[in-house]
Parts: structure tokens; C-alpha cells; sequence
């Protein structure tokens, strides 16, 4: 109900009623609720106050002799009539309400700009300004109208209109109003009836609101979407309104006008429903799925009153279309009419309402993808005189995107016009969308069914498929072997390869690689025959593939740690001639051991042909069969050349090889270097795994070109040790690079980074993408092709999807592998016709891409069950095939599992049957699958759950409970403190004492997080091996007992003495002392980041432990700690660090150990300043040390306002948090206080001697303000005091920013300080 | 052959996928499904007839009552007029 005044309207303006037909019986609105309609856009537009999208608007462009008079006076009727034009809406308490303001009531201004030297782009402009500028509804006019007269015969009528008040329709009938107000007062025409009072709108909102009907409604929508599926829009991204759309309008051509009124005839249905469905097929074609759902706009008002009210009504029903391809046209179409038929039955009901009724409220849970407007009655009602023009300006908020087809019933003088969320579309989009959505709406009309259509454009067909893969480049028809043979003969004497400190020129290199070649073939190693090398990262093995390649055969990669029944089966499949291995191999191939390979002989003259097979990789087979891809010499010295010529290698460049050869990867890092000329330097074994040990090689062994796959560059950066490397390239393959891996690169690593992609079977790479520091990609692209190649992305049919959508990725070209070693059912499965060059072949990879509008591809997925763990391509189905053998299994399914975010790990669901043995099968699985394929968890089931069509239901299988913890709890101290370390990393609530880190989940990837944690918490490296051997919370602990020493109470790390860093043993070692909590732990970050590695330990107050009294005197402390010192190194030079007491303790130990005629190398203070300013202080509170304690533990006692500080609060605040110190004994923490309360005494009571030396003073430049703190306080305890500033605060002189100050600079004092050494 | 109620209700029962007997003559067309587009299709149709039938008298009330009323009421106009001619 709407409350209607019965009082006469109040205008402000001369009344210009007697131009209209009949007078306005219904006076202006009094106080009413909003409309459903409007109630969704005032909140929308409450929640974006600053954004002007909520103005909808337009121009008319009347070229001819306007009258002026009349014309305001047509405006000014319209306006008097149009009460939604005067409206205010507001929040008055109980919701919005809206009622008639006189004083807002847009009667047309008049802005003549006929003598401004650009009239038009001047009037353009103060439109767009004005469209720009956001309305508030409760403040400002939501109307206004405006008359830009630019000449005598050109005037733009302006309007602009909150959408809250009127719809495009309600737009509509004020112009037709307006044009038949003008007509009349020009006498050439009848006004018609006035426009509509709004209140009539409103009572009928109300009146359905309260009808029956409207539950009617809601139910057949609520049937119309069951089972309907996650809404996907044309363009990937969150589909929110901006704050302006991107617009574009084509002209449509008489081609689709006939074609439309052809078919219209031929299936007797409006041209508006043709569109719908064809619309529907083109949204399903680019967004994939099932079904495509749009949204239609429904004018909501014909055949009832309203449809004389300028108001907003619009509503958007959804459209759920399912298009059958293959079946004939009319199918579609009449499927789309039926629909749309019903929709109109049940049309008022709100899309708004129908959303919550769903649950797809919020972001990302749409109802509908694109809005489709369809308009068969465009046309503008004639100005007597004039020529208009009508131009769009805006049309309220665009989710997403907006279609709009305007024609004439006949469907002539077809218009399509895109609005597009400038968020999700660019402008090329939506300009391509409009050409491409026109191309396929006159094929597919022409076509008997959609099948038949292509999706791309004749042009995008012909970028897609021939533009971006005009990658022809000239390559010698060689061979690997014969590019290798090349490089030895002309640079002999260059070094070729080195691993540790042994180092082989290419004469080296030359001379044992030929006569290994010579004994190969003497055994009938030739070409066409197949050599199997099972052997350790090292010189052996580089020898044994070059030799194998010289010899003319194929090499086949065994890793000899893969369990004996995998490589048994690979050497029965492969039936290699013989196998170069440092072990006896299974199943009784002739092995030739590096021990017996010949030092002289010749490599065989006749070598391999560019076709004969170059080496064999066995990849895992969904089959449960490994398969073995051949690739051949002409694929890999494509792939080669490419990677020499297009990134520059040459003889300066050292490129790492530490990928095991069983991955292709390693097949550039082996043989690039030997076709550029440069040196290849092979990591020891297990180094690939191990952070620490790869930045030291990379540093020292001044490595130019190392490839990580990025899970292992991302731990890799997480070490400390990689922060500051410059190398020339990285490159990644092998898992998606992401952007934030790739920003995190370039913020910590000076180096090109390069994403590489390609699998196996098309000679490791095919596409390259420059990931550098400047690429702003998100998601970062695989790219373009390698030379000589072509990637194409098609659809389930085969046709090229135009850019910007998903579909499969197909290789051709010259890497193709030949096929699968002895399997040509599968070789001829995967590799297919070319359907685009006769003759040729192309590899259907199973990933999912989509082409950028530049032309690079992007990475989205498998399309099969093939997962990647760690950079390993694993089929799920092996794993199963391998478990199968297991007995009294009944059945098997395994699947990759991310439960915790970048975590992927394989699971295995098992049924058992009689006579299982749960603990058996993993040992099972490990013998028979290499380390990354064993499933991390085995999850026993009564029986697997299935779908309705019998197939497996995934989404049904529960997350493992890797927490299956038995045995005992861990015990108090380091066992407890570990405990939470592995569970934290394993992201368990709870791991027990003899829980195998491995088995409840951990890979190595996640083992190099935990033991980062280790040495954080416990200062200590203990390496990746210790993990390995030890694996277990209680074996670990035990280890980490041992290693760092151990005090009573059963705790670790709390010893006078902790190594923090091992390091170079020839350099003399740098000991750093407590701060006032007598740990020094909080050194850990600044003893890694020192360059070179140099050992470190840190010194510790004796009275943590209870039962060591405590000091009398500083002096004897340090006395103490100067013993323990010379008894920890042979060096003769002692380097001193030590932040705030640990300063005073420094220099008391500098003092003491000149005085003992020792030599001080680097004497630093982090902010210390001597015991004199101490003295001068009040005695702290007794609060203090549990202050300090605070401190110690990382937590800002003045951010703790309401903890109280006793002893008792305080530990138990520790122990719930995830400080180290919270894991600590009650008897280690009394130490720390007790600790902290002693030396307090301590410094008040010290008198510095005197030190000979240089202090080396590192100020926390940031704090102190106000207190007079000085190093030159020291000048009367140093022969020198030299002052570096670091801009931090005292507090953080041990955190990450101030160490990466710190550490340069102390790393260079140091060793400058040894130079000394040697005077 | 002048345009009758019941060709009228089987026209539109037609474009709607109905039966003639499920439209009353009362309902709202709209309601039942007809759209702006079929609307104009029967009147450029009916048309034919020889009747002179503008739209917009017809898209304010949608009802099968309401348009008959305007058909009779052009019928008997043209009536007049052929009337008028006639003994002119």
C-alpha cells in the first residue's frame, strides 16, 4: 500500500500541465517503502557511497532547428509528471523510504556553449564529469536535464538519473513523453496520456509482495535451479560492479537479420529467443561445463498499469541452458523459448530474492553469469524537425557483462552493445566478444546445429593457429653426440665439468667419454640399442651419458635409490644391451661398473643419426605401467639449440646439474653446457634436497644457470643462505610458477627467472615465458612456443578456442618424441593426426591452458587424474596398479589431496578384505614405488563412496587422520618442545613421541621446514640427514640432546655453550654472548647470514641451570666464558659479539683475553653502553626480569596491558604461546629470572678495564630518544670506538631487518680482521 | 473473414503453448507466459484482418476481454466508416 495524498501537486515552476491531454488526477508521493527493485540498489549504492556507476544516462543528439521554448516546455511536463525524478530515499530509522522533494524536481537548464571553440567534446565532457561524480539519494537530486545548445541547429539533451529511480525502460517512455510533448506544442502531433503516477508502481510492488502468487513463484524457480551447479562467467574473477564499465556497440549486418528472420519463420519463433539460445551456446562454449546460465532482463510492467510509470521495475530472470550440440537447431531454440515462456509466468518474482532463496549470496555465488537484454522495439519516437540520436552513457551497475540486441521487430536495424566490468573484461575483450558473438550467431543460424560452428572467428582461427606458431627456425640435422664432439675438439682445454674439486677439461671429458663409447659398442651398444645407467650424481655418471650418446644408443636413466621391483620391471620392458651401474641390477643385465670402464680407446666414427633415439625416460603410466618415451636426437638438439641461441650460453656460463636423471629436466642441465661450451658442475648427491647446501654451491662454485621446480625454489628462498645470490638465469618447470613466488624471487635472488613448460614426451620444453622482475602476470603464462613448434589449445571438438578460453593444450612439431618404448597402443593414443598439418603429429598433453590476448599461454590444470607432487608427474592409477598386488586388498583408489593449502599429498582409500594386513601395505607400497609416489596416508574404508552414475564420489572421501598417534606422549622438555615443531609443520593437533615424521605425512619439502624450526628454536644445525636418520619425535630429541648439550632437568639448548652455525673450520670462530636472559639463542638469524659460513657459537649464562650458583662478579663471568672460549677452538684469533649486557660481557672477555695475550679479532657491541649509565638508574621493580622474560620471548610487555605480571601468569602465558621459551622446564625458566635479576647486579656493580682494541659499536639509531646514550660512552674502555647506525630499535637489533644490516657488515669486519691476521 | 473471440483465444493459447480452454478472459497474458514481441505478432496478424489496431491501446490492458473490447470496438468503427462510404 502506498500513501497516496489527495492534494492538488505543488510545482515551483509555471505550471505546464495545459500541454497534456488530461490533468494529473494523483498528487506527488508522500512517505513510502522502496520497491523490492530499489531496495537491493540503495543498499548497494549505501554500501559504495563514492561510486557514480549507480548513474544511469544518455544523450540525444538533435540536429536541426530546435525550438527552444517548446522544447522546455515538453522537458519541464515530462519532469512535472515524473515523480520518481523529484524522488528523495533515505534511511529514516526503521529501512529506506522514499518520498517526493518539489525542490529536486530536475527542470532543464540551459547551457549554451555555441561560441566555445569545441562546443560538442565541451558538452561531452561536463556529461562525463557529471555521470562521474557519485549521488548520495538522501542529499543530492537523483535527476537532472540538461540542454547543451552547441549551434544554432545542434543541441544535446542531456539526462542523467539515479537508477534508483528509473530502469532503461522507464528512460524509454520519459523520451517518448518528452518527444510527444514537443510534437504537440509544435502542433504536429497528440502528446498522448501523461506518464503514469509512480504510486500506481509502488501498489503493485506491495500488492505482489502480499499475493499468493509470489509464493507460486518462488517455487517454480526454486524447482527450475535444483541441481544446478556453480554459476561460471565468461570471464574468470569476482564478478562485483566497479565503478565505471567498459562499453562497446557494433552495428550487426543484414546477413544476421536475414538469417534471424529465416530461422524465426522456419522454427516460428521471435527473433529475441534465437538469440537467447544461441547467446546461451556461445557462453557455454567460452565458460565450459554443462550448462550456461544467463540472465534476462524483464521489463516487469507490460499489461499492467505500470507500464506508463518511469520507475524502476526491471528485473532478471535466469536462464538455464543446456544446449545438445549435435542435435538440430530447432532443439535448441524451442528449449530456450519454452523457458523463456515460463520465465514470464513467474517474472515478478525478484532475481534479488530468488538469490537468497538459494544461498548464492556474497562473492563468487552468483545466480547468473551474463546479463542479456534483449530490446525488438528500439526505436526513438520522432522530434518534428529534428534528427536524433540517441547515445548511452551509462546504465547502472554491470556485475559482470551486459548484451544487449537492439532491433525492430523484423529484426532489422540490429545493434549489439557490450557493458562490461573493466575488473574482468578489457576493452579488447569486449570488443572481440561483440565480432565473435556476431560470427557465431550467423554461422550457427546457418549451420543445421551447434556443432557444426566454430567458436573462434576466420581471423582468431588463423592467430591461433598459424600467427602464434610461426616458429620456424633453422636447425642443423645433427645430433647431440656430434654437437658434443664438436665442442670437445675446439676448446680442449676449457673446463668441462667439475664436482667438488675434481675438475675435467673437455679433453678430459673427450678422452674417457670415448673410450667408455668404444667398450659400449664393443658390447653392442650401438644405435637402435638402449644402455641403462644406474648410477650417483658424479663425474661417472655425466661420463656414462655422453659416452652412451658417443657410442650411438640410448641412454636409460635408473635412479639407483627406486625400489629393486620398479627398476626390475623398467630393465624387463626396456631390455637395455647392458647397464653402466656401481651394483648388480635385477633380472640379469650385463653390467659394466665405472671401476672396470677403459681409460683409452676411440669413439666409434660411425655415430648415431638425427633420428636414431637419444634416450629413454620412463614417466608413470595411468595404466599402472611406467611408460618409456623415446626422444630422438633431432627433438633435443632442437630443444638445446633453442635454449643456447635464445638465452645466450657460452663459455662463461656454469650451469648446476642437480637434477636426477631420471626426470627430463636434467637432460639440458647435462648436455647445455657441452653445446655452449661452458661448464656443467654437478651437485653432490642429495644436495638437490638440501637448502643450505644448494646456496653454498651456488655461491661458491659461482653457478650461472640453476633450474628449480617451484616448490623447491620456494623453500629454497625460505633459507636465509639464498637472500642476496646473483646468478644470471633460474629457471622453473616442472609445477605452476606462481606470481608471488615469482616477486618473492626477485626480492631476494638477483637473477632472470624463466618459467619453462613441456612434458616428457616433447624433449622437455616447448614454451618459455621471461618471468622477470618487471612481469606483472598474474598467473604467470608458460608462454610461446620454442622454435619449430606449435602448441594449440582446442575444445572437446577440436576447434580452437579463441583467447581467454580454456581448453586442451596439443604439441606439434619437432620435439615429438617417438612414442612409447614397445607400446603402440599408447603411443598412437596419445600422439594424434595434426588436424591442421597433414601429415604430422601432435601430442595430446591432458593439460588445461588458455591463450592470452597477447598470444602466451596459460597453465591451468590436468584434465585427467595426473597430479604433480613436488615437480614429479604422478598417474594415481600406477600407484593403484602397484597396491593392487597387495593381498587381501579388495580395492584401491588413490587421489591427491590438498587439505591444507599449497600441501599436496597422495592419499590412498583402501578396502580391505580378509586376512589385511594395515601395516604391511605401506611397506608394501615403498618397495615398489620410488619415495614421491609412496601415498603419505592409507585410509581404510567399508567401501568406497560412489555418485549416482557409479562413479567414484571424491568429494565424499574423508580426509586422512594422519594424527593415528600411538605409544607414548612426548616427554617434558626437548621431546614436548619437538613434538609441537612436527606438528606445527605436519599441521597435526598433536604428534606423539614415536611418531615417524614420514609416516604421518612429512615429504622433504616439509622436512625442510622443520628443521629450519629445529635451528631457530634450538639455534643448532643439524642438517636434513639428521631428519632421516632420525626420524622420530623421541629419536630426534635424543639426537638434539646429544648434540647441543644438556643440563639438568632434561632440557637442550640451555648449555653454556651452543654451536648456532657450523662453519668453514679454517676460519677462526665468532662468539657471541647472552643478552640479559642468559640465552643466546636470539642470535641464530645473524650467526646463518654470515658470509662466508663461519662457525658461531653462543655463550650462555652458566645459573640458568638452579644448581650453578650464580657469578660475583661480572668479570669472573667472563672469565668464565673466555675459558670455555679457548677451550671450543684451536684458532688463536677470537671474534667477540654481544647485543646490550652481552656487550659489556664482550668487552670484559676482549679485556681478559688480551690480558691472557690472546689476539681479539672483531670486538662488536649490538647498542651496548657501559655499566656507568646503569648505575645512575633507580633499581628496577621487581617486575622487571619477568618483563625481560617477556622480551626474551618476542612479546612487547607494554602490549600486554592485562597480564598481570607474577611469576606464575606470566609462565603460563608462555606456555600457551608459541615461543620457544614456552617449551621450556618451570626450573629453565626460573633460571631465565633469576638470570636476568643477577645480571642487572652484575653491570651496576662492573668497572671496565681497559681494552686495547677496537670496539665496533652497531647503534640502534632509531630509539633512545630523549635518554643521553652514547658509544662514545666507551671511548675510555677502547683504544678506538667506530660507530655504525643501523636504523632500528634496540628491541629488534636481532630481527630479520636489522640482521640483514647487521650481517654484511660483520661478515666483512670479520674478514678483514683475519686479513690482519696475516700481517 | 472478420476476427472472432475464439480465433483470438486460439492464437494466443498457440504462441503460448496452451490449450484455448485454459485462458480465461481475465487473465493477465502476461502471466501466462506472452511476451511483447508475440504480443505485436498477433496484432500485426490480426491486422490483416482489415482492422487498423494500435498497440500501445492494447499493451495497457493484456487480457483476452480487454482486447476483444478494442477489437469489437474497431470492428464496429470500420463498420461505421464502410457504412458512411457506402451510402456516400
Amino acid at each position: 500500500m502506498s500513501a497516496l495524498l489527495p492534494a492538488p501537486m505543488a510545482a515551483t515552476r509555471p505550471d505546464p500541465r495545459p500541454l497534456t491531454e488530461a490533468p494529473l488526477t494523483e498528487a506527488p508521493l508522500a512517505e513510502a517503502p522502496l520497491t523490492e527493485a530499489q531496495a537491493g540498489l540503495w543498499y548497494a549504492q549505501a554500501l559504495d557511497a563514492a561510486n557514480p556507476i549507480f548513474n544511469t544516462g544518455q544523450y540525444l543528439d538533435l540536429r536541426g532547428p530546435l525550438d527552444a521554448g517548446a522544447f522546455r516546455e515538453a522537458v519541464d511536463g515530462m519532469v512535472a509528471e515524473a515523480d520518481s525524478l523529484a524522488l528523495r530515499i533515505a534511511d529514516t530509522g526503521g529501512g529506506p523510504a522514499q518520498w517526493v522533494e518539489e525542490s529536486r524536481r530536475p527542470w532543464l537548464e540551459v547551457i549554451d556553449l555555441s561560441s566555445d571553440a569545441a562546443p560538442e567534446q565541451a558538452a561531452l565532457d561536463a556529461m562525463a564529469r557529471d555521470m562521474a561524480t557519485p549521488v548520495d539519494p538522501a542529499r543530492q537530486a537523483l535527476a537532472a536535464e540538461r540542454l547543451y545548445r552547441l549551434g544554432p541547429a545542434r543541441h544535446l539533451w542531456y539526462q542523467r538519473v539515479h537508477h534508483l529511480a528509473v530502469d532503461a525502460f522507464g528512460t524509454d517512455l520519459l523520451v517518448r513523453r518528452v518527444a510527444g510533448l514537443y510534437a504537440a506544442r509544435l502542433g504536429q502531433g497528440v502528446a498522448g496520456p501523461p506518464l503514469a503516477p509512480l504510486g500506481i508502481a509502488l501498489d503493485e510492488d506491495a500488492a505482489y509482495r502480499a499475493a499468493p502468487r509470489r509464493a507460486t513463484d518462488a517455487a517454480y524457480w526454486r524447482d527450475a535451479f535444483a541441481g544446478s551447479t556453480e554459476v561460471v562467467g565468461l570471464a574468470p574473477g569476482h564478478a562485483m560492479t566497479g565503478r565505471w564499465a567498459q562499453r562497446h556497440s557494433l552495428p550487426l549486418g543484414a546477413g544476421l537479420s536475414d538469417a534471424l528472420r529465416e530461422a524465426g519463420a522456419t522454427h516460428g519463433l521471435p527473433w529475441p529467443d534465437l538469440l537467447a539460445a544461441l547467446v546461451g551456446a556461445y557462453i557455454r562454449r567460452h565458460a565450459g561445463g554443462e550448462e550456461a546460465v544467463l540472465g534476462v532482463a524483464f521489463m516487469g510492467r507490460l499489461g499492467s498499469p505500470a507500464a506508463r510509470v518511469p520507475c524502476t521495475l526491471m528485473n532478471v530472470l535466469p536462464l538455464r541452458l543446456k544446449p545438445d550440440e549435435a542435435a538440430p537447431l530447432g532443439t535448441c531454440f524451442a528449449e530456450a523459448g519454452r523457458q523463456l515462456l515460463r520465465g514470464r509466468r513467474h517474472g515478478r518474482y525478484r532475481g534479488e530474492q530468488l538469490r537468497r532463496d538459494l544461498g548464492r549470496v556474497g562473492a563468487g555465488r552468483r545466480l547468473h553469469g551474463a546479463l542479456l537484454n534483449l530490446l525488438p522495439f528500439d526505436s526513438l519516437p520522432a522530434f518534428p524537425g529534428l534528427e536524433a540520436s540517441q547515445h548511452v552513457l551509462g546504465t547502472g551497475p554491470v556485475d559482470d557483462i551486459t548484451l544487449t540486441f537492439r532491433g525492430q521487430p523484423d529484426a532489422t536495424a540490429l545493434r549489439l552493445e557490450i557493458e562490461a566490468n573493466p575488473a574482468l573484461y578489457s576493452a579488447a575483450d569486449i570488443a572481440a566478444h561483440a565480432t565473435r558473438l556476431a560470427h557465431f550467431c550467423e554461422a550457427a543460424l546457418r549451420a543445421g546445429r551447434l556443432a557444426d560452428v566454430p567458436t573462434a572467428t576466420p581471423d582468431e582461427t588463423r592467430w591461433l593457429l598459424h600467427d602464434l606458431n610461426a616458429t620456424n627456425h633453422p636447425v642443423p640435422d645433427t645430433t647431440l653426440a656430434a654437437l658434443m664432439a664438436a665442442t670437445m675438439a675446439a676448446t680442449p682445454q676449457a673446463p668441462a665439468l667439475a664436482f667438488g674439486d675434481t675438475v675435467l677439461t673437455y679433453a678430459a671429458l673427450d678422452a674417457r667419454s670415448a673410450a667408455l663409447a668404444a667398450a659400449l659398442r664393443a658390447r653392442g651398444a650401438g644405435p637402435g640399442a638402449i644402455v641403462a645407467v644406474a648410477l650417483e650424481r658424479s663425474i661417472d655418471l655425466v661420463v656414462a651419458l655422453v659416452a652412451v650418446l658417443r657410442a650411438g644408443a640410448a641412454y636409460l636413466p635408473l635412479d639407483p635409490g627406486h625400489p629393486e621391483a620398479r627398476i626390475a620391471r623398467i630393465l624387463d620392458r626396456a631390455r637395455p644391451v647392458l647397464a653402466l651401474s656401481a651394483r648388480a641390477l635385477p633380472g640379469g643385465v650385463p653390467v659394466l661398473a665405472p671401476g672396470d670402464w677403459p681409460l683409452e680407446g676411440a669413439a666409434p666414427a660411425d655415430g648415431p643419426a638425427p633420428g636414431d633415439a637419444a634416450y629413454v625416460l620412463y614417466t608413470s603410466g595411468s595404466t599402472g605401467e611406467p611408460k618409456g618415451v623415446v626422444v630422438e636426437h633431432r627433438a633435443i638438439v632442437n630443444r638445446l639449440e633453442w635454449m643456447r641461441c635464445h638465452y645466450g650460453f657460452g663459455p662463461q656460463d656454469r650451469i648446476l646439474q642437480k637434477t636426477p636423471a631420471t626426470f627430463d629436466v636434467s637432460v639440458w642441465e647435462f648436455f647445455l653446457s657441452f653445446v655452449s661450451g661452458g661448464t656443467l658442475v654437478v651437485a653432490p648427491p642429495g644436495a638437490h634436497k638440501d637448502p643450505v647446501a644448494l646456496a653454498a654451491l651456488l655461491r661458491d662454485q659461482r653457478i650461472t644457470t640453476a633450474h628449480f621446480v617451484p616448490s623447491m625454489l620456494a623453500t629454497f628462498l625460505a633459507e636465509p643462505g639464498a637472500r642476496g645470490l646473483s646468478l644470471a638465469r633460474v629457471f622453473c618447470s616442472g609445477e605452476e610458477l606462481t606470481a608471488e613466488l615469482r616477486d618473492r624471487f626477485h626480492a631476494l635472488v638477483k637473477a632472470g627467472l624463466h618459467n619453462l613448460y613441456g612434458p616428457t614426451e616433447a624433449a622437455v620444453d616447448v614454451s618459455f615465458w621471461p618471468a622477470s622482475a618487471t612481469d606483472r602476470s598474474h598467473p604467470v603464462p608458460i608462454g610461446r612456443p620454442v622454435w619449430n613448434t606449435r602448441l594449440y589449445v582446442l575444445d572437446e571438438a577440436g576447434r580452437p578456442v579463441p583467447p581467454g578460453v580454456a581448453g586442451h593444450l596439443f604439441i606439434a612439431g619437432v620435439q615429438l618424441a617417438r612414442g612409447y618404448l614397445g607400446r603402440p597402443d599408447l603411443t598412437e593414443a596419445a600422439f594424434i593426426p595434426d588436424p591442421f598439418r597433414p601429415g604430422e603429429r601432435m601430442y595430446r598433453t591432458g593439460d588445461l591452458a588458455r591463450i592470452r590476448a597477447d598470444g602466451a599461454i596459460v597453465y591451468l590444470g590436468r584434465s585427467d587424474h595426473q597430479v604433480k607432487i613436488r615437480g614429479q608427474r604422478i598417474e594415481p592409477g600406477e600407484i593403484e596398479a602397484a597396491l593392487a598386488g597387495f593381498p587381501g586388498l579388495r580395492q584401491v583408489r588413490v587421489i591427491a589431496r590438498e587439505d591444507r593449502a599449497g600441501d599436496k599429498r597422495l592419499v590412498a582409500y583402501v578396502v580391505p578384505g580378509e586376512d589385511h594386513d594395515a601395516a604391511a601395505l605401506r611397506a608394501y607400497a615403498a618397495a615398489r614405488l620410488p619415495d614421491a609416489m609412496v601415498p603419505a596416508a592409507f585410509v581404510t574404508m567399508g567401501a568406497l563412496p560412489v555418485n549416482s552414475s557409479g562413479k567414484l564420489d571424491r568429494g565424499a572421501l574423508p580426509a586422512p587422520d594422519y594424527a593415528a598417534s600411538r605409544g607414548r606422549a612426548p616427554a617434558a622438555g626437548t621431546e614436548q618442545r619437538l613434538a609441537a615443531l612436527f606438528a606445527g609443520v605436519l599441521g597435526l593437533p598433536e604428534v606423539g613421541a614415536e611418531d615417524d615424521f614420514f609416516a604421518l605425512g612429512g615429504h622433504s619439502l616439509l622436512a625442510v621446514d622443520l628443521m629450519r624450526r629445529v635451528r631457530e628454536a634450538w639455534g643448532g644445525d643439524l642438517g636434513l640427514g639428521a631428519l632421516f636418520g632420525h626420524p622420530s619425535v623421541a629419536r630426534l630429541a635424543a639426537m638434539l640432546d646429544g648434540e647441543t648439550g644438556n643440563i639438568p632437568g632434561g632440557d637442550s639448548g640451555l648449555g653454556p655453550l651452543v654451536r648456532l652455525q657450523q662453519g668453514d673450520d679454517a676460519l677462526p670462530p665468532l662468539f657471541v654472548v647472552h643478552p640479559a636472559g642468559g640465552i643466546s639463542w636470539c642470535y641464530g638469524g645473524l650467526a646463518r647470514a654470515l658470509a662466508p659460513r663461519r662457525t658461531v657459537y653462543g655463550l650462555q649464562a652458566p645459573a640458568l641451570d638452579p644448581a650453578i650458583a650464580a657469578p660475583d662478579s661480572l668479570d669472573a663471568l667472563a672469565a668464565g666464558y673466555v675459558d670455555r672460549a679457548m677451550a671450543a677452538t684451536p684458532h688463536a684469533t677470537f671474534h667477540l659479539a654481544g647485543w646490550s649486557v652481552g656487550g659489556i660481557l664482550a668487552h670484559a672477555m676482549a679485556v681478559r683475553l688480551r690480558a691472557l695475550g690472546q689476539r681479539v679479532g672483531v670486538l662488536a657491541m649490538l647498542d651496548s653502553y657501559p655499566s656507568d649509565v646503569w648505575r645512575a638508574e633507580p633499581e628496577p621493580d621487581e617486575n622487571a626480569p619477568l618483563r625481560a622474560l617477556l622480551a626474551i620471548a618476542g612479546y612487547d610487555p607494554d602490549r600486554l596491558p592485562d597480564l598481570e605480571l607474577t611469576r606464575a601468569t606470566v609462565v603460563d602465558f608462555l606456555r600457551r604461546g608459541d615461543s620457544p621459551l614456552g617449551g621450556l622446564p618451570d626450573a629453565a625458566l626460573d633460571g631465565v629470572v633469576r638470570v636476568v635479576q643477577g645480571n642487572n647486579r652484575l653491570v651496576r656493580a662492573h668497572r671496565h678495564g681497559r681494552y686495547d682494541g677496537t670496539v665496533t659499536h652497531f647503534r640502534a639509531a632509531l630509539d633512545h630518544a630523549g635518554r643521553d646514550l652514547s658509544p662514545a660512552m666507551w671511548q675510555p674502555y677502547a683504544a678506538r670506538v667506530a660507530v655504525i647506525d643501523i636504523p632500528a630499535l634496540h628491541a629488534n637489533l636481532t630481527g630479520l631487518a636489522a640482521t640483514a644490516l647487521i650481517a654484511p657488515l660483520l661478515g666483512q669486519l670479520l674478514a678483514d680482521a683475519r686479513n690482519e691476521e696475516r700481517p | 473473414m472478420s476476427l472472432t473471440r475464439e480465433r483470438m483465444r486460439a492464437d494466443i493459447a498457440a504462441l503460448i503453448h496452451e490449450a484455448p480452454e485454459e485462458i480465461g478472459g481475465d487473465d493477465n497474458l502476461i502471466d501466462l507466459g506472452l511476451d511483447s514481441m508475440r504480443a505485436m505478432n498477433l496484432l500485426v496478424a490480426w491486422s490483416k484482418t482489415g482492422l487498423e489496431l494500435d498497440f500501445s491501446e492494447f499493451a495497457e490492458r493484456l487480457t483476452l476481454d480487454a482486447w476483444w473490447a478494442i477489437v469489437r470496438r474497431c470492428q464496429e468503427d470500420a463498420a461505421r466508416r464502410g457504412g458512411v462510404q457506402g451510402g456516400a
